[in-house]
């Protein structure tokens, strides 16, 4: 009850949050919607000097605004570090330029091939830059960059070399200051609009997903790679709109604005408008291009550091950025006035496990030993193998998982348990042999794809979303694995929401549905884990040593929930585990891998009882199982 | 081709190499040490170069020039000191992300406070050592044969220094096993200040050096970032001999691009092009070994 209460107090904290935010922003366009008459009235009351100066200043912003928003696709919405950006906004200004000068095309033509163009550069670069990850991603934009730079540069015959292309006139339509201010506030309104919706749709939540976690993502079905490289290009697209839009207010483009420095603006930018909302750097965009006119004429170089002095602060201080502000205003009230903070009220302490009957623990172990009708194979695998440089981590496995089964595989360290389950749900691909699921073949599948054949892994704590709520994350992985992140509308926020719950409540969550999952103890991080694995619609999961760091009574309470979803649901359970009393009291049959071989098979007592087994294995092991079980 | 002008464009190559050695190297070993790109790198090696021109134009060309040198070194070590203990420090184990912003600002910061100072006009000295040498017909000035050797002796200087002391096989423990080196009683965050003043000396000495053979502006640290990041991607962030091997790429393609008319205007590409190559098929570079 005290926790329901702490958390309809920051549901309505969040409610404020997100109005004043909505307010802002509301205030802000209609700012921008009325720049060109009040500046212009202004003028007329000799308020200002040139209503026109400030036009094209506004004009500037917008131009900003929608470079900044589409560089935060990636950096905000996907967690990628891009020095490439303005490469594509280069792009843009020189598709519009060469089309003007070269070959005397309308300026509305050129202003819609340039993102085409941009969009094409972008796929095809990002696909390089892609090869590798965070950092090494981060670096190779920067080649990238360069070498668009060296290109724009060098080829003198199209690009003008390093004279640039000059003399570019803004069409006749958009000579009227007003007009032009307009005309852009229209053009940047509408990609703003489609981004917007992009970020709140299925296609969004799986980009959250890969900033959250990208093995997650991997493993509820998101083909990563596919979706950095959509945003990659999206983002590029949109940098090329508002390179296009550039020589409406400087008649010059030069190779300079390819120059990997160039990104400082996008990125200062939005930093400065903040990173986690999505009309923070267009705020920004207009904070800085008003910063940057008072200061520049006057002070250029302070600006420079005062730019550098912000982003240091923002990075260090404020990760969110200037936009999180409202959220911070409201975090220093509840801290003045002495509100509780429910963040941390908020904190679970494992009830989802607590909650489940202990009585239950002692029934299921009538269920344990109850006769069970074997099901067909539901995963085979067949001479499997790995080897690293010489040694055979993995070798020659053949093994047939029943349907319905719970399967234990134990094993000293290194006999492979975790090599061989990662051959199985695809992070490894083997070196030999085949892996069948359910009659498909999935050997050497990437990890996406067996996550959808319905092998799912659980219970490892780094396996969830932390900074989605719980309802989120079982919403997005349904999302992922039913195909529909593809899809660039809707909103991921209302789909899914009522099974999502269902299943929350069945594995005792229910409570803790709007809590950030990073919030919840360890053992409800892993309830969550196995909702997931059950939202996915996995019919087989893959525990990894399920109960390691846990204590006695988690650990029986976790095997509890473990047991009863599996024996509810119908699934099919691989583990592997250290632990024998939880191996012995919830297998139904074990194998025993030992320097990367099966070495035997069978039901627990078959085990117990085998010679060999306890020669190679089980004797240390027995001194550990009596200290225990406390039975 | 005729040998003369091999040698010539060869020796170009050298030259180029020379200085980038010493400022890739620097990277490298900050890189392998902290686990940290250090986007402020450039910004190191450009105000060292703008202490060191204004130094040796107060006392003189010639004599002045190795007092310059050392202020510009101490002046790029000593600001690497204080960016470690007052950022750095405070984003060890954060995402890479948010230390790649945290130095980019700590460059825009350098590079706007280098233009206060300095102004953004280009200046220059003359070089310590005039003259030159005819090989083979062509002409080689005797300072960028001067760098080709300070830049050998330097890469031995850091080979004794990770080998041969007691500093040099912590920094390599804090390349190859952090962990362990927490264990042994190592002092670690007297150690990363250690490295991070060596790496930005470093910056400093590239930048010194290079300053009497070219003209110099708050600008000259941008591209030469990315060249020092071309060098020790290709050769492998963290290794020093991939340095070496890098800047030979480096130096040499820029210096036998332009031999060409047709390839000149592209001759920094050829290098982009390298590091691409190197990034996608190899990303720990030549030299490098994988991360876990």
């Amino acid at each position: 009850m005290k926790n329901a209460g702490a958390r309809w107090r920051s549901w309505v904290t969040n409610r404020r949050v997100d109005r004043a935010r909505w307010a802002l922003a509301i205030v802000l366009l209609l700012a921008a919607a009325v720049l060109p008459p009040v500046s212009l009235y202004l003028e007329g009351q000799g308020m200002i000097e040139s209503a026109r100066f400030e036009i094209v200043l506004g004009v500037t912003s917008l131009i900003l605004a929608l470079w900044a928003v589409s560089y935060n696709l990636m950096l905000g919405y996907a967690g990628m570090v891009s020095f490439a950006h303005a490469a594509y906004y280069g792009v843009g200004a020189y598709t519009v330029a060469i089309l003007l000068q070269r070959y005397q095309i309308s300026y509305f033509a050129a202003l819609a091939a340039a993102p085409l163009v941009a969009a094409i550069v972008g796929i095809i670069t990002g696909f390089v830059a892609l090869r590798a990850v965070r950092l090494y991603f981060s670096l190779l934009t920067l080649a990238i960059s360069q070498l668009l730079y060296s290109v724009a540069e060098g080829w003198y015959s199209v690009t003008g070399g390093d004279n640039g292309i000059n003399g570019i006139v803004t069409p006749d339509q958009l000579t009227d200051y007003p007009t032009l201010y307009y005309f852009v506030a229209a053009i940047v309104g509408v990609s703003l609009l489609l981004m917007f919706v992009l970020t709140r749709s299925p296609f969004g939540a799986a980009l959250l997903a890969i900033r959250e976690n990208r093995e997650r993502a991997r493993s509820v079905g998101i083909n990563v790679k596919a979706y950095e490289l959509a945003v990659y290009t999206i983002a590029a697209l949109f940098a090329g709109v508002a390179g296009a839009l550039f020589p409406l207010v400087q008649p010059s483009v030069v190779p300079g604005m390819l120059f990997w420095t160039e990104n400082a603006t996008p990125v200062v930018v939005t930093l400065l408008g903040g990173v986690g909302s999505f009309l923070g750097p267009g705020f920004g965009a207009f904070v800085f291009t008003g910063l940057n006119n008072s200061l520049s004429r006057d002070f250029p170089y302070q600006l420079d550091v005062l730019l550098g002095a912000i982003v240091l602060g923002v990075v260090l201080l404020v990760p969110g950025g200037f936009a999180s502000v409202p959220g911070l205003v409201a975090q220093l009230r509840r801290r003045v006035v002495g509100e509780e903070t429910p963040s941390i009220e908020a904190e679970t302490k494992g009830e989802a496990i607590r909650m489940i009957d202990v009585a239950r623990a002692v029934e299921a172990h009538a269920i344990q030993s109850e006769h069970i009708e074997r099901g067909k194979v539901l995963l085979k695998l067949e001479g499997l193998s790995r080897s690293f440089g010489g040694l055979r981590a993995v070798d020659s496995v053949n093994l047939e998982i029943h349907e319905g089964d719970r399967h234990a595989i134990i094993g000293p360290n290194g006999a492979g348990k975790s090599t061989l389950f990662n051959l199985i749900t695809g992070r490894m691909r083997p070196s030999a042999g085949r892996v069948w699921f359910d009659g498909r073949d999935i050997t050497g599948r990437p990890a996406h794809v067996v996550a959808k054949a319905g092998i799912g892994r659980a219970f490892q704590i780094t396996m969830i979303f932390p900074r989605l709520t719980v309802r989120q994350n079982l919403q997005y992985a349904m999302l992922a694995h039913r195909g529909r992140t593809v899809q660039p509308w809707g909103l991921a926020d209302r789909i899914y929401r009522d099974e999502a719950i269902e299943l929350l409540d069945a594995v005792g969550l229910g409570p803790h549905a709007d809590l950030p999952a990073g919030q919840l103890s360890h053992g409800d991080q892993r309830a969550i884990e196995l909702a997931i694995s059950l939202a996915l619609g996995s019919r087989m999961i893959l525990l990894d040593e399920p109960t390691a760091g846990m204590s006695a009574s988690e650990t029986r309470h976790a095997m509890e929930l473990v047991r009863r979803v599996a024996t509810d649901r119908n699934l099919t359970l691989l583990f592997c585990e250290h632990d024998m009393s939880v191996v012995f009291g919830t297998a139904r049959t074990v194998t025993v891998m030992h320097q990367g071989r099966i070495l035997m098979q069978g039901t627990p007592e078959q085990i117990r009882s085998n010679p060999e087994v306890q020669a190679v294995y089980l004797g240390e092991l027995d001194m550990d199982e009596e200290e225990a079980a406390p039975a | 081709m005729d040998p003369g002008k091999f040698l010539l464009f060869a020796t170009g190559g050298l030259a180029d190499a020379a200085y980038l050695f010493i400022v890739a190297a620097g990277l490298s070993l900050v890189f392998g040490a902290l686990r940290v790109i250090n986007m402020a790198h450039g910004s190191l090696y450009m105000i060292a170069a703008m202490v060191s021109v204004v130094v040796a134009n107060r006392l003189g060309a010639g004599i002045g020039f190795l007092p310059a040198l050392l202020g510009a070194v101490l002046v790029a070590a000593a600001i690497g000191a204080v960016i470690e203990t007052t950022v750095l420090k405070r984003v060890y184990g954060h995402e890479h992300l948010v230390q790649l912003l945290a130095t980019y600002a700590i460059a825009l910061i350098i590079g706007g406070a280098a233009r206060l100072i300095f102004g953004s006009n280009y200046r220059t000295t003359s070089t310590p050592i005039q003259g030159s040498l005819t090989i083979l017909g062509y002409s080689y000035s005797l300072y960028a044969l001067v760098m080709i050797a300070a830049a050998i002796l330097i890469g031995l200087g850091m080979y004794g220094l990770l080998f041969r002391t007691r500093l040099g096989r912590n920094i390599r423990a804090a390349v190859s096993d952090p962990e362990l080196l927490n264990a042994s009683g190592v002092n670690v965050t007297l150690l990363y200040t250690a490295v991070f003043t060596v790496g930005a000396g470093l910056a400093g000495l590239g930048g010194a050096i290079v300053a009497p053979s070219q003209a110099v502006d708050p600008t000259i640290g941008d591209s030469v970032l990315v060249l020092a990041f071309a060098i020790s991607v290709i050769g492998g962030l963290g290794s020093i001999i991939g340095s070496a091997v890098g800047a030979l790429m480096v130096g040499e393609v820029i210096s036998f691009g332009l031999i060409n008319p047709t390839t000149n205007s592209f001759a920094l590409a050829f290098v982009f092009i390298i590091m691409t190559l190197v990034l996608t098929v190899r990303p720990w570079g030549l030299f490098g070994r994988p991360e876990a």
